[in-house]
């Protein structure tokens, strides 16, 4: 999407083929154009320090060995992503819907470090910092926090791999905060500060920026000034067809299969249902392998075209705690938190 | 491992991402290449704004690829890249750099498809001193373009220069580069950096008179 800062979409198709999105097809959104292009793993240090009785600096052999490791399989999305589809249409990357990817991190606990480094007892907030760099001296440096409950959650990882591989440079290595459920905004990338703090972050990328309207609906109405904001946080469940392209033409008077993926923030899904007449009547879908709650999920229904129809197909996903996608898009300025139904027309031939 | 993405997203534009990472062994330092900007600003009054401006951070894409913005917004945008992102963009400045924005939206700009070699024919030598250019058109060329980075006497000492990451390259250290060099690093930009591609501003003329000036800049 864009050269400089490296912004990436996966290509829809990609979804399609994988429930887990390759390395070298995930999706890349950087912040700042100032990246190192050169990382010597042998003298890179990660460290904890702040509200802590013992700062460490651990390099990448001791993130391996001296703490447990652990995989999830997990989403990460891009606030953002789907910006394209808002209407009226609103600044900032153009995405479609490939600003997201199906991946297994695997790593050492969050949680795991920051009881090495003993915290202090007025420990709040914890802040992470990546290799990243702004062009310009007066850019705020990219940091994202998370309050200290959110941190110490057991599926928060410091991961070094992805999908059975090292980290690429263009997602993170050597290491990648990963943030299970949460927006990709909190995935800070080339990892290699973790402060403890025992207040609230005041940076900039956490007060100011990724900010949604207060209101349950996190909605707005163009051109409203917005009076309350909070931070953009846990995604919303979403689900997507992935084997048909809009316009697509397929073959009338024969079973055709339909299948998708459907995701939340961690509960996991219950159900997704599937409408071939844009949302009228909807039926039952087959769930396919369950990789974890915050994982991608399989599901796949079928239908039988008539030949000279043309057909509105949609997907609507609902999690285990009963909650459902949107059926009519929320707007705001930021273009954030889109998981509207999405539609797919066809022709049969 | 070559990372390379194919990508069709709103602008049909095909970006190739080639990251060349040298090795996978834990031992080795591991690298990659970004690539320089595929688009350049189109020139236009204000041009010169958007390459002093928003190029120092980000590459023209980011404009190209937007829907159509109201004036309003487009204000709002820039005092939000001036005052958050820190844009040292001077506020008499705002609102042409907003005419020119405005010029621009949702133009549709493509990559050039041409070869760098195809259209600098003449560049034959890499040695010093090739190309003999008027370095008094250089002089008028270099101040309307170069002096908010680059300073006025070209120490890399401009307004903006020293707060660039790396801070803008010393003209008066060149000597030892070859024309060739200097010339393609004009024309193209140079990756990495915030130097943006010139080939679409200047003719061979130019950048040879530009050439000629940046020379006496040298001790």
């Amino acid at each position: 999407m864009t050269t400089r800062p490296p912004q990436l979409e996966t290509p829809f198709s990609i979804f399609h083929e994988s429930i887990f999105t390759p390395n070298d097809a995930f999706f890349v959104r950087w912040h700042l154009a100032n990246i190192p292009q050169k990382i010597d793993p042998d003298t890179f240090r990660l460290t904890i320090r702040g509200r802590v009785n013992h700062p460490l600096s651990l390099n990448l052999h001791e993130l391996k060995t001296q703490f447990e490791q652990m995989e999830i399989a997990a989403v990460c999305q891009c606030a953002g992503n789907s910006r394209g589809f808002f209407q009226p249409r609103v600044p900032g990357g153009q995405w479609g819907n490939g600003a997201m990817g199906n991946a297994k991190w695997k790593g050492v606990r969050l949680r795991d470090l920051l009881q090495k480094a003993d915290m202090k007892e007025d420990a709040r907030h914890v802040r992470f910092d990546g290799l990243d760099q702004p062009v310009a001296e007066a850019t705020p440096d990219f940091q994202k926090s998370l309050g200290l409950n959110d941190a110490l959650h057991e599926e928060v990882l410091v991961a070094h791999s992805m999908n059975g591989e090292s980290l690429p440079m263009l997602n993170g290595f050597p290491l990648r905060l990963v943030v299970p459920g949460w927006f990709a905004t909190y995935w800070v990338k080339m990892l290699n500060d973790i402060e403890v703090l025992n207040e609230a972050d005041q940076n900039f990328w956490t007060t100011k920026a990724y900010r949604l309207p207060a209101d349950p609906c996190h909605c707005a109405r163009p051109g409203e000034m917005l009076t309350s904001t909070v931070p953009t946080g846990k995604m919303a469940v979403r689900s997507f067809i992935t084997n048909v392209e809009n316009d697509q033409t397929v073959t009338g008077g024969k079973v055709f299969d339909i299948k998708g993926i459907a995701f939340d923030q961690g509960y996991g899904i219950d159900r997704v249902l599937f409408s071939m007449d844009g949302g009228q009547q909807w039926q039952s879908t087959r769930l396919g392998t369950d990789y974890g709650d915050f994982s991608f999920r399989p599901w796949e229904a079928q239908f039988i075209p008539e030949t000279g129809r043309s057909y509105r197909l949609q997907s609507l996903a609902i999690n285990r705690i009963g909650e459902s996608q949107r059926f009519s898009p929320r707007w705001n300025p930021s273009g954030y938190l889109r998981n509207a139904i999405e539609t797919v027309t066809i022709h049969a031939i | 491992m070559r990372v390379s993405f194919f990508l069709s997203v709103w602008l049909l534009v095909t970006i190739i991402f080639c990251g060349q990472v040298v090795a996978k062994n834990p031992e080795e330092i591991l690298t990659f290449k970004l690539p320089s900007d595929p688009i350049s600003f189109q020139p236009a009054p204000g041009s010169q704004l958007a390459n002093n401006y928003c190029l120092i951070c980000h590459s023209a894409e980011y404009i190209y690829m937007q829907p159509p913005h109201p004036r309003e917004l487009w204000t709002e945008i820039v005092h939000k890249m001036k005052e958050s992102f820190g844009c040292p963009i001077p506020d008499e400045q705002i609102s042409p750099l907003v005419d020119y924005l405005l010029s621009q939206n949702s133009i549709q700009i493509s990559p050039p498809t041409h070869s760098v070699q195809s259209e600098a024919p003449e560049i034959i030598a890499d040695q010093p001193q090739s190309f003999p250019g008027d370095p008094r058109n250089g002089k008028v060329l270099y101040e309307r373009h170069c002096p908010t980075c680059h300073g006025a006497g070209g120490k890399g000492d401009g307004l903006i220069g020293q707060s660039l990451v790396p801070p803008a390259a010393n003209l008066t250290l060149l000597r030892e580069k070859s024309d060739t060099s200097i010339l393609d690093t004009i024309r193209n930009g140079r990756p990495g950096t915030a130097m943006p591609s010139w080939k679409d501003y200047l003719n061979h003329s130019e950048l040879n008179d530009l050439l000629s000036y940046i020379r006496t800049l040298s001790p």
